[in-house]
């Protein structure tokens, strides 16, 4: 990337700008409400810029969501590129397209054919084909600073076997057979761009909004593309423009709000919410599940004692998930069952609840020899409530006769040294919204470092047997390979939390774009 | 001494004191246990990957060469690219710093008169109400540290009556001063601290020069209030008050670190937190090289400057 | 009326004020420092315990509410100190030992040698200290050591500075110079001559850096740095409850108070001690770090 030539994009980029942004500035002090830039009105729901805040990371923001991790980027890439599909479990295929017609599987799963719309473009005019989509999907595997999510296509896909039938049609062979490839490939995450794009501020993008300027670390200016439509809403995207915010505090971003300074405030922590629940100038919304982050506890099967089954039950029966979930999020968070993925379709919601049972947990551990124990849990503030979850679980260890410490580590540091992180005796780690198939293979089976000793051949067999198949065969083996992790899992999850956001009343169809965790502001309108 | 021998020998001094702290700055980023190849890498990366995003950042050579490729770098003008956003260091010390300067620029347009100001009138006469009350006042800020104060102002005047906005966000493609009421909560944080440690530095200097012989002998002429503060303490003081005041200057640099983090105000010292935070090595040891050089460019400067007010020194030469 | 004159005039005027400030002063300083080393014991609950709902306001069994996670906030308090002035602490005995080898050494040094090295010191003295606490944190994250090293070495140069010219004054005097003149070593010149005369000074000036180096450990814990949760600690509670403040006030408004107070009656002190050797003229200003 030549910084000479983005440096003077971004310049002429501010003097464009420039005038448009004198108005709302002016003076925030005595605004409530929030007075967004001027709309003018085409429809009911045409116009406006929506002004809005997100967790960023300063100059490490980057415009290539391939790497870039912070929420910032996300939302976005989310208003940049078009989706191939979002999880919807309402339609037909439990998946809504994006730039898709379809997607057809082969009847032995070896191949998905995907489909495009007719007639789709780039914000320059160039077409839109089915090479950009192949592109899109395969080339983060190569870079090794890509983050897992956009690595885990090419687990399941085969891009050396990849065709190319003509402008519209891709054929992805699989590398073995899945069933669920379309929960898969219309996650939300997966986003089109331009084959051989550079990322840079120039770049012609497909999706809703197209970028006037971006700031690392302060925000980006986004404006209506004019050449992109959705096939259900065809007046959609019904803003004129998109102020994205770069405000690394929860706090602030709801100070931004309250302030009038922004209309919508993204993943606020749970006492910012609560206290702005109180406040009837804001409406506050929380996602439900699926689009629900995990916060989990991860048992290292290389410590001795946890190799013990009654230990790891134990630490399962010691956590009191309900209080974790009153007075941590004020009661907006679901109470986890120690598996991961609720509200996707293929995590088994028939298994029991687990109980919250210290007496029993203390037996186990006495039984095991292993009262008294010491134990140290590492965590770290990598996202909200995380460590607050881990200092109420502490104390909970320390009820059933555990001797536990906390020991929290500074912001960023937890999963720096990935290699030390894997030697860990008990971690705290979190989940991003992803069906519980792929994530278990993703990040759990086979021997992932990550997974802190975790092999089990037998129940990497029956989630590639779960997802190899369809219908009742598969979800009986889902369930059965879920019903193993219950049992013997090395894994405490005992809260799923929301991502919870604040707005201005006259916000609405944020929920509509339904990638509930990183909105992209497609549907969205204000009034 | 030579004017010029002078100059030449505090840039040396200047020089070689900018070579030990980049030595210092390199030194400490060094002790980072892991390497920075994981914030790169990703958490999944296999050992190959691993390997070769090493050679790619040049991890895999000795720290002394890596040292002296970043100092010849910087003098060259090129502090490297941090390793998350891939940004060259420049870029992003080019497009921060202007907003910390403003900030440290504007603090002191305030603390300046002010602190000249409280410090003559407390000084002048040592051991009166005024000086009392001054003296009581800065004592007290001083016993703030810029955190607690930051986060009382923000109360008493953002978040409690909404007068202005709590979080100093610059207008997107603009600068600072086109929303100027996002400045008013930073600099008045900065000023308040800044004037109550240089007041208390100028009321000393103009107690002691108000005692002096050649004062009690302009008083005894009849010269008094203002007029003897201005035309006869003054001139005296000011050297020191310079000096003082550089001492300030270099404070606000390092001390907007806290108040832009609380106020969310896009400088310099936001982002230094923030590279320190996701462990950004060559962000980390370029912002910091720059505000290095900054508070002894401003060192000298104000030497330079106390030199050439300073009555003594302009009547020997 | 010479300066000595009018000072005496000045303490004359309210000598019973003052010393009875002074007594405050030190009782404010006594008992900040008390809770801070003696909180712990005094403490009746656990400080990591979860007693209740977040940022309650006060009540029975909770004397001053809870904190963001619904812990006692009184315990939490009382836990808070020890690791604030601790780390000042030793940050504190750093610098004043590094001012002490310095200052001495370079005071005991001719002017034209000392010159360039007390250079260097006035430029270690404008480097922040603040920056060289987040290059420590960024070398050696949640360690409390690498706060200790940075604050220390942060105080260190004022040290230098003013036990260099405590020194020099001595040194000037007529019986170092005859002891010199008789060939003592640089060492027996510096215990039994330096020593006596400068350490009322390089007391109170450890004094000074002490506030100095609670303000940065407290700053640090503030940004984040050194130690991590459940650790009590003035500086990082204010942080962490600030979300709340509008819920429970007192979780940020106690530890700001005692950090202020604290601070505050230090800096009377010291300018009492100053005014009483000094005169008027008050101390010739010690910057804060």
């Amino acid at each position: 990337m030549d910084p000479i030539g983005r440096r003077t994009l971004l310049r002429t980029g501010l003097l464009a700008v420039a005038g448009a942004m004198a108005g709302p500035a002016l003076l925030t002090a005595c605004g409530t409400g929030g007075e967004p830039a001027a709309r003018p009105q085409q429809d009911g729901r045409r116009g406006g810029t929506l002004r809005a805040a997100f967790t960023g990371a300063g100059a490490a923001e980057t415009l290539n969501h391939f790497t870039g991790g912070t929420a910032m980027d996300m939302v976005r890439a989310r208003a940049l590129h078009a989706t191939l599909g979002d999880i919807d479990p309402t339609a037909p295929d439990g998946v809504r397209y994006g730039v898709l017609d379809t997607i057809e599987i082969a009847t032995d799963l070896s191949a998905y054919t995907l489909r495009l719309r007719p007639k789709l473009t780039f914000s320059d005019g160039s077409p839109l084909t089915a090479a950009d989509v192949l592109w899109s999907l395969m080339s983060p595997a190569d870079n090794p600073a890509s983050l897992p999510v956009y690595k885990n296509p090419a687990a399941n896909f085969d891009f050396s076997g990849a065709r190319i039938e003509d402008d519209r049609t891709l054929v992805l062979p699989t590398l073995t057979p899945i069933a669920d490839g379309r929960l898969l490939l219309c996650q939300g995450n997966y986003l089109v761009v331009k084959e051989g794009s550079d990322f840079s501020p120039g770049t012609p993008t497909s999706g809703p909004f197209t970028l006037q300027e971006f700031e690392p670390g302060v925000g980006s200016l986004l404006t209506r593309n004019d050449a992109f439509s959705l096939p259900d809403a065809d007046d959609a995207p019904y803003l004129d423009g998109l102020e994205l915010r770069s405000i690394a505090d929860s706090d602030a971003r709801a100070a931004a709000l309250t302030g009038g300074q922004i209309d919508f405030a993204h993943d606020l922590a749970p006492v910012t919410a609560q206290t702005l629940r109180g406040d009837d100038r804001f409406t506050v919304s929380s996602t439900e599940a699926p689009y629900v982050s995990g916060l989990f506890f991860r048992m290292n099967l290389a410590h001795e004692p946890f190799r013990d089954d009654r230990v790891r039950t134990a630490f399962k029966l010691a956590a009191d998930r309900q209080a974790m979930v009153d007075s941590v999020f004020f009661g907006d968070a679901v109470v986890g069952n120690d598996l991961m993925s609720p509200g996707f379709p293929d995590y088994a919601p028939e298994i029991e609840q687990r109980p919250f049972d210290p007496d029993r947990a203390r037996r186990l551990l006495r039984e095991a020899g292993a009262d008294g124990m010491s134990i140290a849990l590492t965590t770290g503030p990598e996202t909200p409530g995380m460590v607050e979850v881990a200092t109420l679980y502490v104390e909970n260890l320390k009820e059933i006769g555990v001797d536990a410490t906390l020991d929290e580590l500074p912001a960023g540091q937890l999963f720096a040294d990935y290699p030390a992180y894997a030697r860990l005796p008990l971690a705290a780690s979190f989940s991003v919204p992803t069906p519980a198939l792929p994530l278990y293979q993703m990040s759990y089976g086979g021997q992932n470092p990550s997974a802190l000793g975790w092999d089990r051949p037998d129940v990497d067999a029956l989630v590639a047997e779960a997802r190899g198949s369809s219908g009742a065969e598969s979800a009986e083996a889902g369930l059965a390979a879920q019903q193993v992790l219950w049992e013997e899992g090395n894994t405490i999850a005992p809260v799923f939390k929301p991502f919870t956001t604040a707005a201005v009343p006259g916000v609405s169809g944020v929920a509509d774009d339904l990638f509930g965790q990183f909105p992209g502001f497609s549907r969205t309108s204000l009034s | 001494m030579n004017r010029w021998a002078f100059w030449l020998r505090r840039l040396v001094a200047g020089a070689v004191a900018l070579v030990a702290l980049s030595l210092l700055i390199f030194g400490a980023t060094e002790l980072l246990p892991g390497d920075a190849v994981s914030a790169v890498a990703g958490p999944t990366a296999t050992e190959e990957e691993r390997a070769a995003v090493r050679e790619r950042l040049g991890l895999d050579r000795d720290a002394a060469t890596r040292y002296l490729e970043w100092a010849g770098g910087a003098l060259r003008g090129d502090l490297g690219t941090g390793y998350l956003g891939a940004r060259p260091v420049t870029e992003v010390v080019g497009a921060r710093l202007p907003h910390s300067l403003l900030l440290a620029a504007l603090a002191l347009a305030v603390t300046v008169p002010v602190a000249v100001v409280a410090g003559l009138a407390a000084g002048m006469r040592a051991g009166g109400p005024v000086d009392h009350a001054v003296s009581a006042g800065t004592l007290l800020v001083a016993g703030l540290p810029e955190f607690v104060l930051a986060t009382l102002l923000l109360w008493a005047l953002a978040a409690g009556p909404g007068l202005l906005p709590q979080v100093s966000m610059v207008p997107l493609g603009g600068s600072p001063l086109d929303a100027p009421e996002i400045l008013v909560l930073p600099v008045a944080t900065l000023a308040v601290s800044g004037i109550a440690v240089a007041t208390r530095l100028i009321r000393a200097r103009t107690a002691d020069i108000a005692a002096t012989p050649y004062i009690e002998a302009a008083r005894l002429r009849g010269v008094t209030g203002p007029r003897l503060a201005l035309r006869h303490v003054l001139p005296n003081a000011l050297g020191p008050a310079v000096q003082a005041l550089g001492m300030v200057t270099g404070a606000l640099v390092g001390g907007a670190v806290v108040v832009e983090t609380v106020f969310g105000y896009p400088g310099i010292g936001r982002e230094l937190q923030e590279a320190v935070a996701y462990r950004d090595v060559p962000l980390v040891q370029g912002i910091a090289l720059v505000l290095c050089a900054i508070a002894l460019a401003v060192l000298l400067l104000t030497d330079l400057l106390a030199r050439a007010l300073d009555p003594r020194s302009g009547g020997a030469r | 009326m010479s300066p000595a004159a009018r000072g005496a005039r000045v303490r004359a005027r309210a000598p019973a004020r003052r010393i009875t400030r002074a007594r405050v002063c030190a009782a404010i300083c006594l008992l900040v420092v008390g809770i801070a080393l003696l909180g712990p014991l005094l403490a009746w609950a656990s400080p990591t315990e979860q007693v209740g709902a977040p940022f309650e306001g006060p009540g029975a069994g909770l004397p001053l509410g809870t904190d963001f996670l619904g812990r006692d906030l009184a315990a939490r308090v009382l836990h808070g100190g020890r690791l604030v002035l601790g780390v000042a602490a030793g940050a504190t005995v750093l610098a004043t030992a590094l001012g002490l080898v310095g200052g001495v050494l370079l005071g005991l040094m001719s002017e034209r040698a000392a010159e360039p090295v007390m250079r260097a010191v006035d430029l270690l003295a404008v480097f922040p200290s603040l920056l060289l606490l987040l290059l420590f944190a960024t070398g050696a994250p949640g360690s409390d050591l690498a706060v200790l090293l940075a604050v220390g070495l942060a105080c260190a140069p004022f040290s230098i500075r003013v036990i260099r010219t405590v020194t020099r004054q001595t040194a000037a005097g007529g019986y170092v110079r005859t002891a010199r003149a008789r060939g003592d070593s640089a060492w027996a010149l510096a215990r039994y001559d330096i020593w006596p005369n400068i350490a009322g000074t390089v007391l109170a000036d450890a004094g000074l850096r002490f506030v100095a180096a609670v303000h940065l450990a407290a700053t640090a814990g503030f940004l984040g740095l050194g130690r991590g949760a459940p650790a009590a600690h003035w500086g990082r509670m204010i942080r962490e409850n600030l979300p709340g403040a509008a819920l429970n006030p007192l979780p940020v408004l106690l530890p700001a108070a005692l950090l202020t107070a604290f601070a505050v009656a230090v800096n009377l002190l010291a300018d009492h001690a100053a005014a009483r050797r000094a005169g008027p003229a008050g101390p010739s200003g010690a910057p804060h770090a």
